[in-house]
This record gives structure tokens, sequence and C-alpha cells, in this order.
């Protein structure tokens, strides 16, 4: 076979993603104890010492085929070669080796050929591939995302044709939103489905930035569009939309390819980062051949069964800041152990003290710590949220009230774990450059790579300002409010418990502070929307929801705090959970003294009700 | 040779190879530095120490797998059996899943103190179990990652009176037993050996055609890779149905006897982390040579 590549490139690619699977351990089995969980229905194949073998395994396989081709995919990117798209080397080999070992397969239900694992596996298995290779774990994410929608809304038919196939690697998958003009604002998308006589629809349209729009890695060469598009004479807006499944070539009902569907791909981007991701314009229905099935064959129901992909995704957003900052981190600590410059800041009069490594230096302890406690907050916070989804599936049509709790508390944290960890997962990429210095603007070093590849992930699935606004618009109020009491209520009822602890008392004056001042602000904004003061809500709803994510994870790390010195007590200061332990108590007391103090302070800008980015005229922004 | 054909049903099973395959845990290679010596110096503390295979038990488990499958059609062709030799404790049943959800039939563990083995003790037990078991090979890793002793399979071939080879890289199933290439210092050796036999390998036994079975076709070649195969997620959820027998020293009529005594161990020197450049390979040369005297 030609090859688009220069020789041996594979043979020099190295790993450098790193990743803390102890924390990993700790958050399943000591903080949120997924235990309970295990060893029945529908959890019955399950227990710890299977998922402690997954997760391992997994890392294995991100570190050995993932890891080398991160670098080669950044570099190299994709190529269009006679209207297809070619994948980076290694990533085809990469595609076969990941679903022959059935990864990607972990939480899926039994129903479609999965192993049926708690979502918390599901979950943390997305960190290790996500973390290895951002760009190459978008194309087997989004087929599976697109093939949990058909899962949940597909005909019978539908189902048992495209949802294994989806899953195991034969096709691949995507979502089609985006217009040129409909961004954002998904309702003024203008591509078209006409009813044909025989119930299919024929397609027309461009759609652009669609991830993994085409590709060269899917077994049987298809790949399934699920389009969003407006059936002849539906209304305007994103009311009128209906769903599509659009494969790229027509099969018949035993899925065998039989023809071009005329999907063209038109161009892909040249991008910031995830290089080795293919994000392409694509064009349905140019010579008017291309043909689509309705999801579930009802029509104008497209924006709802698309959020049940948004949501799957958001998470997944959430997934990938985490991913690349927890190894930007571990990568930051590494090298800051080991380069030597400068003397301590103790023998700052003797010119000749030796040079010391610069994690003894105290503005890096400060750099790392930072990094260290918003990593394992944000980890603990999208884990927090996987094991309500693991609870509420546990509940489900057991204890209908108890599920429903848990339901809102997903419905809640998700637009923070999307938006949260996205800007703060660039952030810490950000962090670990300035750790580095000056190498780690280079090449050499993989933390560049990171901070690029992360910007995306504040952008696409709906922007972090819509996450926002998400939150604050649709979440808080949701079910009456009672979503967002509870969340509060779990907190307060954790700072009564512990606020004469011996050791976290002031730390955990600080949580109250910040729990008031959430609690403050979600107050004003009722009486803001009472007042109809809608235009102030944007110019500080990502504020709040930073506030509001700061407060969950000052909690779930002063949570972990508190079960870490108890943990302490039976540790040996040789062992090496001693120092695991020690990490949480130091992580936690710095978080709650150096960030949650912010949250008041941000509660303090909002209610001083600023509306000057609305006051001020166009013109006078600048020339 | 084996047929590459398929063998009909009766004849098949004469040919199924049965390997007993010792796997040990060790303090995870990666994770070295969390090693510690105990406080008098007579031996190296395993508390909170991350498990892992042997990396050499891992090389012949790979090689033993090799023989007893039809890669090409993702078939077990013959049986592999784990013995774990060690303490009934989480690293070592998950090191010992774990080679049973890359493809071994079965396990066993003999329980013991950690303190109680070295390789003499070892060795017992391995010849007491294949006498049990008859396999047709005893095949483990030329040495371990923590003792470095490189000596249980040679006393194991002794007790049992077996051929022995060591250090196979390129191993073919020849009639009644194998042809295998062995690595030395010299150059390449070829020795053919009848089963049952005692064998042990290297990582060179990853190379992609480094074993022919007859069975797996000749031209099928392994991936190119510095590692042994992973437990695909099915496996790994089967494997903890697969039978699994644990038993005591007492019941194989061993004492665990040691003869080998450890009187003191050290930690290597911290590096000093100093960095020396030099102006040209010559004197890098000299630096290495007469100085560090490393080469």
């Amino acid at each position: 076979m030609h090859s688009y590549y220069p020789e041996d490139l594979l043979a020099h690619a190295v790993n450098r993603y790193k990743a803390d699977l102890r924390d990993m351990r700790f958050l399943m089995f000591e903080q949120f104890n997924l235990q309970d969980l295990l060893g029945k229905a529908p959890f019955g194949d399950w227990d710890q010492e299977n998922i402690e073998m997954v997760i391992s395994e997994i890392y294995k396989f991100a570190t050995s085929v993932l890891g080398p081709l991160n670098q080669i995919g950044d570099e190299h990117g994709c190529k269009v070669v006679d209207g297809s798209v070619i994948t980076p080397e290694g990533f085809k080999d990469a595609w076969a080796k990941l679903y022959e070992a059935g990864w990607r397969t972990v939480a899926v239900s039994p129903e479609f050929g999965g192993m049926g694992s708690p979502a918390t596996i599901g979950i943390l298995t997305d960190e290790l591939l996500s973390g290895a290779n951002t760009a190459f774990n978008m194309y087997p994410g989004l087929a599976m995302g697109a093939a949990e929608v058909v899962g949940h809304f597909g005909s019978d038919r539908q189902k048992k044709l495209f949802v294994q196939r989806m899953l195991d690697g034969r096709w691949g998958g995507t979502m089609c939103l985006t217009e040129p003009h409909a961004g954002s604002d998904v309702g003024a998308s203008t591509t078209t489905a006409k009813k044909n006589e025989d119930g299919t629809y024929s397609i027309k349209g461009t759609k652009i930035y669609i991830s993994g729009g085409d590709h060269d890695l899917s077994f049987d060469d298809n790949i399934v569009h699920l389009v969003l598009a407006r059936i002849d004479g539906a209304v305007a807006g994103t009311k009128g939309l209906s769903l599509f499944i659009v494969p790229k070539r027509r099969v018949d009902d035993d899925g065998k390819n039989l023809r071009d569907n005329d999907v063209r791909v038109v161009s892909i981007e040249h991008k910031m980062g995830i290089n080795g991701s293919a994000t392409c314009v694509l064009s349905f229905g140019e010579d008017d051949e291309c043909l689509g099935e309705l999801i579930g064959e009802v029509e104008h129901h497209g924006m709802r069964q698309m959020f049940k992909m948004m949501n799957f995704a958001r998470i997944g957003v959430g997934i990938q800041g985490l991913a690349v900052a927890s190894s930007a981190y571990l990568n930051a600590l590494e090298y800051a152990r080991d380069r030597k410059q400068g003397s301590s800041v103790k023998d700052w009069k003797d010119p000749s003290a030796p040079r010391v490594p610069i994690i003894e230096h105290p503005n890096i302890r400060k750099d790392l710590l930072e990094m260290k406690a918003k990593v394992e907050g944000i980890r603990a916070l999208i884990v927090k949220l996987s094991t309500h989804q693991d609870r509420e599936t546990a509940l489900a049509g057991k204890d209908d009230a108890s599920a429903a709790y848990h339901k809102g508390q997903i419905n809640l944290l998700t637009p923070l774990v999307k938006a949260y960890s996205s800007d703060e997962g660039f952030e810490i990429c950000a962090k670990a450059i300035q750790v580095y210095g000056g190498a780690g603007y280079l090449r050499d070093h993989p933390v560049e790579q990171y901070c690029r590849d992360a910007k995306i992930f504040s952008i696409y699935e709906g922007t972090n300002a819509i996450q926002s606004l998400d939150l604050v618009g649709r979440k808080l109020g949701q079910a009456g409010g009672a979503n967002t009491q509870a969340f509060l209520g779990d907190i307060q009822k954790f700072i009564s418990a512990n606020k004469d602890h011996e050791l976290f008392a002031d730390a955990i004056k600080q949580l109250q502070k910040a729990h008031e001042a959430v609690g403050g602000t979600v107050m004003l904004f009722l009486g803001w929307f009472q007042s109809g003061f809608m235009d102030r809500i944007p110019l500080v709803s990502e504020r709040f929801l930073k506030m509001m994510s700061e407060l969950a994870i000052g909690w779930l790390l002063l949570e972990q705090a508190v079960l870490a010195k108890e943990k302490l007590a039976d540790v040996s200061d040789t062992h090496p959970d001693h120092a695991f332990y020690t990490g949480k108590i130091h992580g936690a007391i710095y978080f709650a003294k150096n960030i949650l103090p912010t949250v008041v302070g941000t509660a303090k800008v909002i209610s001083l009700a600023d509306t000057s980015p609305n006051e001020i005229p166009d013109a006078a922004f600048g020339i | 040779m084996f047929d590459a054909e398929p063998f009909p049903e009766e004849e098949e099973s004469e040919a199924r190879l049965k390997i007993l395959v010792p796997i040990k845990r060790v303090a995870d290679p990666e994770n070295a530095n969390k090693v510690k010596v105990s406080a008098d110096g007579t031996q190296v503390t395993s508390e909170g120490l991350e498990w892992a295979i042997n990396p050499f038990d891992e090389w012949s488990l790979e090689a033993a797998l090799r023989l007893t499958e039809n890669r090409a059609e993702k078939k077990r062709t013959g049986e592999i059996i784990i013995v774990g030799i060690g303490p009934n404790d989480d690293g070592m049943m998950r090191t010992l899943r774990s080679a049973l959800a890359k493809g071994a039939e079965r396990g066993i563990l003999v329980e013991a103190d950690d303190a109680s083995l070295d390789s003499s003790v070892v060795a017992k037990i391995l010849a007491k179990i294949a006498e049990k078991e008859s396999p047709d090979v005893v095949f483990l890793g030329k040495q371990t990652a923590d003792g470095d002793s490189n000596v249980a399979g040679t006393i194991t071939a002794e007790h049992l009176g077996w051929p022995l080879v060591n250090y196979a890289t390129q191993i073919t199933v020849a009639d009644g037993g194998f042809t295998i290439k062995r690595e030395l210092d010299t150059g390449v050796q070829t020795v053919s050996v009848k089963t049952p036999c005692v064998l042990t390998s290297s990582d060179r036994i990853l190379h992609p055609s480094s074993v022919k079975n007859g069975i797996t076709p000749d031209d099928f070649a392994y991936p190119e890779s510095d590692h042994a195969r992973t437990a695909p997620l099915r496996d790994i959820m089967k494997a903890k149905s697969k039978p699994f027998e644990t038993i005591t020293l007492d019941s194989l009529g061993i004492e665990a006897e040691t003869t080998v005594e450890y009187t003191q161990f050290e930690l290597p020197p911290a590096r000093s982390g100093e960095t020396t450049y030099v102006e040209s390979v010559d004197e890098l040369v000299q630096k290495l040579h007469g100085d560090a005297k490393v080469i």
C-alpha cells in the first residue's frame, strides 16, 4: 500500500501520556463507594478486581498504542486524497486494536454487545483514551455517541441495523448540526429533507465542523451521519428540525454496502489543535442522490433527540479537559523534579549555594499544587456525576424518588463538568508550559500540544457561554429549583458534620462562605428573572458557573481530605499511600484557602450588577 | 512438524500441548522507586507496593500462548496452567487473573510467605506440581525482575530430570519436541529438545515470527511490539470463572526451607543529577570509560 507518510515515523514515536490510577481507585472505592453497586443487577458481572484489571489494561493500551501516535497525529494531521480523508499514520492500526480489545464497549449495554459496566468505568476509560490521544479518540467517541442516539430513539429495525455496527468498529458515526450560518444558533439550519414515496427522505445541504466527517478507519468503510434537517413545510427555528440517519454508503437490511450515498467531503479545516481529528465540510445531496431515514420515524423531534447525544458529548468534553490537564500536570511535575535551576530561596544570600530542582522553588510549588488540586477536583466532580448516573441506573424502577434525585443532579452538574473542566483544563495546560519555562513552549515536550488541543473544548458541543446560560436559565430552576436545593443541601450537610474538624475547621469555614455566596447569588438571579432583567444574566452567567463549580470542587476535595486524614492513621509513613493521602490533605486546604475565597469575591462582583457591556455603543468599542 | 491443515478431532486432542507457566508478581518495575528496605536492612519491604507481573514471566506466558493457539483463527489449541507462589492477596490474585484473561486455561496458587521463598523452594514446588500435572513444558521467564537469581528454571529441570533450554528466542514445534534458537553472547545456537522439558525465554520472544507451532500459519506475523499481548475486555470478564485452585505447601509435602540467606540490602545511591558537558566524542568516551568506568 502506498504510504502518505515518511518512513519510520512510527519507529520513533514515543508515549508521553501519564495518568494517576491511584486517584481513580480512590474515587471509585474510597470516596464514592462504587463497590456498593457491584455484584448485583444491573452490574452483576462486575467487581473491584475486574474493574481494576480493566483500568490497568486500558492504561497499558493508552500508553503503548495511542500515546505514541499523539504527536504524529498533531504534526502530520489528516489529508484529503481523491475526495476521501486519510487519517494519520498508525490510526488505522490503533482503531483495529481498540475494537479487538473491546475498550470502547466497557460501559455499553449488553443489548448492543457491550459489557454493561457502571458509567463510572466508561468515564475513566474515556479519560485514559482521550488523554493519550485526544484527536484519535474522537472518531470512536463520536461513533459511540451517535450509536446511543439511534439505540435510544431508533425503530427496532434501525437499532438492529445500525447500533452494534457503530459500536464494534465496523462503521463510524458523526453528528451533523452546524452550518455556515447556523452555529450556536442551530435553529437557523437550512439543510432540507424531502419525503419520497418509499418513506425515505432526500437530504440536501452543507454541514461544517463535522468531526470525523470522513475517515479511513472503520472496518466496513461506512460512516453513519446523524443529520439535522428541516422537512419541507416544517416551521422555522429549532422546533421544525428533524434528525436523519444518513449513511456515507447506502446499505441493505443485512448491512451490506450498496452504493455511494452522495455525501461529499468538500474540504477539511486546518486547525490550532486536535490535528489528527478530521474536521470536515460535508455536502449532502449535491447530485440529489442523498437518502436519509428519519430516526424513530417521528418528524420534528430532531433537537430533543440530538440533545441526548449533546449531553453525552458534553460530559465527554469535560473528560477531554480533565484528561489532557491531568497529563500536563503530571508531565510538569516530573520536569520540575528533574530540572535544576537556581538555588534554594533559603540560600538567597549565598551565590555558591547548590542548584536545586525547580520543585523546591515556592512559586513552582504553588503552581503545581494548584494544578494538582484542580485536576483532582475536576476528576472528583466528573466521577461524582457518573456515580449519580450509576445510582440512578441501579435505583430506576425500585426507588423512583431517589432515582429522580440522582437524575436531577446529573442535569445540574452536566454544564459544570463541560464548561469548568474545559476552561480550567486549558488554563492548567498553559500553567504546565509555564512550569517548564521556555522548554514548555517547544515541541520537544508534550505540554504545548496539550494546550493547543485543549482550546477547542471550551468552544465545541455548545460554547461555555451557552453552558452557563443552560445552567442559570434552565438547570437552576429545573424541578422548581429542587435539584439546586438538593445540591446545596448535600454540601450544607457536609459542612455541619465537619465544621469543628480538628484539622479542616478553617478550610471548611471558607467552604461555608462560598456556599452562602452561591446560595445568595441564586436568590439574586431569581430577583432579576422576576424583575425582567434578562439582559444582565449573560454578563455574569459564566462567572456564576465558575463559582458553583468551585463550590462543588471545594466540597469534594474537603470530603476527600477528611477521608484521607482518617486513613492516614492506619498507614505507616513509608507506605506510598502515606504520600497520597497527605497530598489529598494539602490539595484540599490549598483549594479552600486560595480558590474558595474568590467565589465570595465573584458573588460581590455579580451583585454590583454592572451592565456597562450592554450600555457601551458599538462604535465606542474602538476603531 | 504438525500439519498446517486443521486436525481431525481425536488427533487434535493428542497434539494439544500442555504448558505450565509459573508467574511471579514483583514490585512494578515502572514504579521501582517505591521499593523500600526495612530498617534493619535484612529485607525489602513489600508494603504498599504496586504489583505487576514479572516482565520475564510475561514474555514466557506470551511464548506459551503462541505455542498453544491458532492465532489466525483466534482459537486456543492447547492448555496453559498458571502457577503462582506467594501470599493470597489482591496483588497476587490480580496478577494471576490477568494471565488467565490473556488466555491461560486454569490457575493454581501455592500459598506461601514471600520471606520463606527462594529459588530452591520455588523449584521444589514447581517440580512437585509438574509431577502432578505432567505438562509437556514448564516455561519460565529466564529470571525475575526483583531477585534476578536466574536459577529457578535450572533447578526445576534438575529436580524433574528433564532437559532444559534457557534463553529461547525462537521456538519451532518439531516432531516430539522443539527446535529452539538461543541467543548467547557468542552467537545464536540452535538446539533440538524433546518434551517434556523446561524452557526459559527472554524478550526476543516478542518478535513477530519467533514462534512457529505448526497450527498458526507459518507466514502469520504477530504485531511488532515491545509488549506482550494485553487481555481483551471480554476475556477479562471471563477470567473470573476459569478454574482456579488454591493449595498449601503442606499439601505438596514441601517445607519452606530456604538455602539462601539475605544478610543486607541497600538501595542504590541517589544520583547527584549533576550535568557534565563534553566537547567531543573522544572526551565522552574518556569520561565513560576512564572516569565513570561504565563502558
